[in-house]
């Protein structure tokens, strides 16, 4: 399995593989008081002969991934480590656990099995075995629920939340930044602002300027002279730009590394763990089931996304469950296709969507049953192309911006395929209102670290994701057919899956999600309440950075 | 028989010398050291080669040792690499009191900066690091860099990067025991070749004058010449890339030095290729067209069964200086870029010192 780039680079040389030579001490149960002797077998496994003749087997010690992530050590330990938590033997493991509870008749070990899919997932799918999105859909759920599954739903559905979420979180930082001083109010009407004006409304709080009055020759930018860190407090309720949080990837590199970063990053949840706190709180509630009642899976794009489920924000101490108790890759569901001998999909049968959080409707023309539909925008989660749309009305009452199509604004690639800058501006004067950007990749999250940090960020919100060509191309996608990769350009395959992204997709603005005004209303208590806090909003905190382990470094 | 003679012995870095590198047209020579500082240093007599004096200390840019220093092509900028990860650019002063200045600081590797280069142009600058990483950036206006890619396909520390005398293609050798050969595809930077030979750590590389050929100097204790086949060579040496040349190894010096070697300088004045390393000695190497009696010279017919070129070049060692830096390590051999002092060698050792040589015909 492979993370994405940016958490395969932090601490490459801690690689211990769990157990070997990792020196963490961990406690370990003692089986009996009594003096005995160890002996090992053939396999390796180790056994302990008490003074009577009889044998014990011993249990391994083993190193969770907790413990992993408490050492703020290795990623790649940690990896090995989610292998065993996070994965379809997991899921496998709990269904038996199911059926075993109704076959003896005791519920209290019977769990409610949710799946959740993700559009990315489908996307590969459609683009693999050739059928479309809508057929891929109905065909996983047919696989989960023929294993005992008993509700598919489909992470579009909470996306909708977390966008809206972030439209309004955006709009909330840029008020609080105006209104503080951060950002400079744009000249809405007459002629454009002085270039020196318009640079210094562009950039973030208080930071240098580069100003037209004479200067030294030799400019510094983040020479070593100065301090590490920007001697400005960044507050993250005004911080600009603000930073899109819905790439795990991103949000671990950043808290490795670049933990002034932080304040800037967005604080609403990702789609996937928005629909965590749904499944377990307001569906649970629904069929009026505790958290831990419910065992939720999420079919991701994405390994990182394990670390993300992972994570003690997501983790309920009152029920001891978390809110997603485990992610699932396309990869690893094409798997459990071949472990449950299916490897046909095109045999597969069909089943409708659940109703409930799923994205789909009766077609509006044709009148078929069901067709799915979601937020336009691209492939990663269209957080760029919702936020401006949203904030161009909300702000500026500025109607009808559409990225996906470039009406109302500027959309510009930059220096690579992987760098695309949105601009908003007043119709006729060239004065800039919204400058926006999506960053995609390790080396374009470079650039726009430096920026921020050299106070020479020109926008306003950044859509940012680990992988190149974004989600799409997330590390958990199927690999195209055939075991010859020069058989199918990587370029050409993701622009396969692109395609199957919207294919068969009807667009819908989240807010026009019927069921989500009804959700705020009795599940939330309303939009901005303490409630809707706790359930869509999220926070962010700096590893400290340890030495490294001396057994591990290679010179 | 043509040998070296030390011209200077330049003293004043606290700790060993790590890298010594010319001035790319003026008698000045930057070396870097465990001490955490750059020492520039220059001829205090045009007549007098053996008077040399230290004129700046550059200090507080880096907080661990500087591993190695780059002059910019037009010589304005200075870039040091350093343990401590980060990448400084360093300016001099030229109107107020001709200090040199950091002025920039390029952040991104998690660990020990090893090398940096500068392209010809001076529009790219290539660092790479023990995390395993080689990064390329843009040089933009004001000091301002922009990162064009991180490569991440070397399997351990990488020791060195090296750009081609003319275009812009990199190389970089490493711990991993390989040599990879980069290049840019429009949007982004790719691997194009993998020089694999080496049986130990490759911990320098210099391209030949013409950039046809690249020499590589390794902890196997030898040195390798490998060579560019374009596609449709006369060798019929087959190009697996579409389009793209192929690198292969035509000769390697074996029995010379007998502990690892740390670095090697390619002449781009007199096509000598000098190297030093553990063993304490400095040696220089003539390359001539292999004989057709050489020892691993194969026939067409084998070149082409084989799909190697086999030695194409002779190696004749011309000279040698033992103790360069007494009983110390070279960590450093770096020849005068161009022919105006063409016959000048720094080199640089665990002794903490700085040696300039004269080749004497």
């Amino acid at each position: 399995m492979a993370f994405s780039g940016a958490l395969t680079l932090s601490d490459l040389n801690d690689f211990i593989s769990p157990s070997q030579a990792c020196i963490k001490p961990i406690e370990v149960s003692k089986t009996s008081e009594t003096q005995g002797a160890i002996k090992v077998d053939n396999s390796g496994s180790y056994y302990e002969v008490s003074q009577d003749g009889s044998e014990t087997k011993l249990e391994t010690a083993t190193i969770s991934l907790n413990d992993c992530l408490a050492c703020s050590g290795c990623i790649t330990s940690a990896e090995s480590v989610l292998v065993t938590l996070q994965s379809q033997e997991e899921l496998y493991s709990i269904l038996k656990q199911n059926k075993i509870a109704i076959e003896t008749n005791d519920l209290s070990t019977h769990r409610t099995v949710v799946v959740s899919i993700s559009p990315q997932t489908r996307a590969s799918f459609a683009a693999k075995y050739q059928q479309t999105p809508l057929q891929v859909a109905r065909k996983l759920t047919w696989f989960f629920k023929s294993l005992g599954v008993h509700s598919v739903f489909d992470t579009s559905f909470s996306r909708d939340l977390a966008l809206l979420e972030t439209g309004r979180e955006f709009v909330e930082r840029y008020r609080k930044a105006i209104a503080k001083g951060v950002l400079k109010p744009p000249n809405m009407n007459g002629t454009a602002a002085s270039s020196s004006e318009a640079a210094a409304a562009a950039t973030s709080g208080g930071m240098e300027v580069d100003t037209p009055k004479p200067r030294k020759r030799i400019i510094r930018r983040g020479a070593a002279a100065t301090n590490d860190e920007p001697a400005v407090t960044v507050e993250t309720e005004s911080a600009m730009p603000m930073l899109a949080s819905a790439c795990p990837g991103w949000i671990c590199y950043a808290e490795k590394t670049h933990g002034y970063m932080l304040p800037y990053i967005s604080e609403t949840k990702s789609p996937q763990q928005i629909m965590g706190s749904m499944v377990k709180n307001h569906f649970g509630s629904q069929l009026g089931l505790n958290p831990d009642q419910i065992y939720h899976v999420c079919v991701m794009p994405c390994y990182d996304k394990k670390l993300e489920a992972s994570r003690s924000d997501f983790y309920s101490d009152l029920y001891q469950t978390r809110d997603v108790d485990c992610v699932i890759t396309s990869t690893e569901v094409e798997k459990m296709f071949g472990e449950q001998g299916q490897t046909d999909m095109s045999v597969f049968g069909e089943v409708d969507l659940d109703l409930g959080y799923n994205s789909v409707i009766k077609d509006p023309n044709t009148g078929a049953d069901q067709v799915l539909i979601g937020a336009s925008g691209n492939a990663s989660g269209g957080f760029l192309e919702y936020v401006m749309q949203y904030a161009a009305r909300e702000i500026f009452g500025i109607d009808g911006v559409d990225v996906d199509k470039a009406v109302g604004v500027e959309v510009k690639t930059v220096r690579n395929s992987d760098f695309r800058e949105v601009t908003l501006e007043v119709p006729g004067s060239g004065e800039v209102l919204l400058k926006f950007a999506a960053a995609y990749g390790f080396r374009n999250i470079q650039n726009l670290v430096r920026k921020v940090k050299t106070g020479k960020s020109p926008y306003h919100f950044v859509e940012v994701m680990a992988c190149p060509s974004g989600c799409i191309n997330g590390g958990g996608q199927l690999k195209p057919l055939g075991d010859n990769f020069v058989a199918v350009p990587l370029k050409g395959w993701i622009a396969q899956v692109d395609g199957q992204y919207r294919n068969g997709v009807l667009a819908r603005k989240p807010e026009e999600n019927p069921v989500l005004e009804q959700l705020y209303r009795e599940w939330l208590g309303g939009v901005d309440t303490l409630k809707a806090r706790e359930q869509l909003r999220t926070g962010y905190h700096a590893v400290e950075q340890n030495l490294v382990n001396p057994l591990a470094v290679k010179w | 028989m043509p040998h070296l003679e030390q011209l200077a012995e330049l003293t004043g870095h606290e700790d060993r010398v790590w890298c010594a590198t010319w001035h790319p047209t003026k008698p000045i020579l930057a070396t870097c050291s465990g001490d955490k500082t750059v020492r520039i240093w220059q001829a205090t007599n045009a007549q007098d080669p053996s008077k040399w004096q230290c004129t700046n200390v550059l200090e507080g840019g880096h907080k661990r040792t500087i591993r190695s220093v780059a002059w910019s092509p037009d010589g304005r900028q200075l870039a040091t690499g350093s343990f401590d990860a980060t990448t400084g650019i360093w300016e001099r002063d030229e109107d107020e009191s001709g200090d040199y200045e950091c002025v920039a600081t390029l952040e991104g590797h998690e660990n020990e900066t090893k090398s940096i280069a500068w392209s010809k142009s001076g529009a790219l600058l290539a660092t790479c690091s023990r995390d395993k990483s080689v990064w390329i950036w843009e040089v933009e206006e004001d000091n301002d860099f922009e990162c064009l890619s991180v490569l991440q396909e070397h399997t351990q520390d990488v020791k060195m990067v090296a750009w081609h005398p003319t275009e812009e293609l990199l190389a970089s050798a490493s711990y991993d025991d390989t040599i990879k050969i980069w290049k840019d595809d429009d949007d982004d930077w790719y691997c194009s070749d993998t020089l694999q030979g080496h049986e130990s750590t490759v911990w320098a590389i210099d391209f030949a004058p013409s950039g046809d050929e690249i020499v590589s100097a390794s902890a196997d204790q030898t040195l390798k010449i490998w060579k560019r086949f374009p596609p449709g060579n006369p060798l019929g040496i087959v190009t697996p890339r579409r389009g793209e040349p192929v690198w292969k190894c035509v000769a390697t010096v074996v029995g010379q030095h007998d502990r690892c070697i740390y670095s090697v300088s390619w002449s781009k004045a007199h096509g000598l290729i000098a190297s030093a390393g553990a063993d304490n000695t400095i040696r220089l190497f003539e390359t001539i067209e292999a004989k057709p009696e050489a020892v691993g010279r194969l026939t067409a017919e084998q070149q082409r069964a084989m799909n190697e070129p086999g030695v194409l070049v002779e190696t004749v060692a011309v000279a040698e200086v033992k103790e360069a830096h007494g009983t110390s390590d070279i960590n450093s051999v770096a020849w005068y870029p161009s022919e105006t002092h063409g016959d000048w060698l720094a080199s640089g050792g665990d002794d903490g010192s700085v040696r300039i040589w004269r080749l004497v015909q």
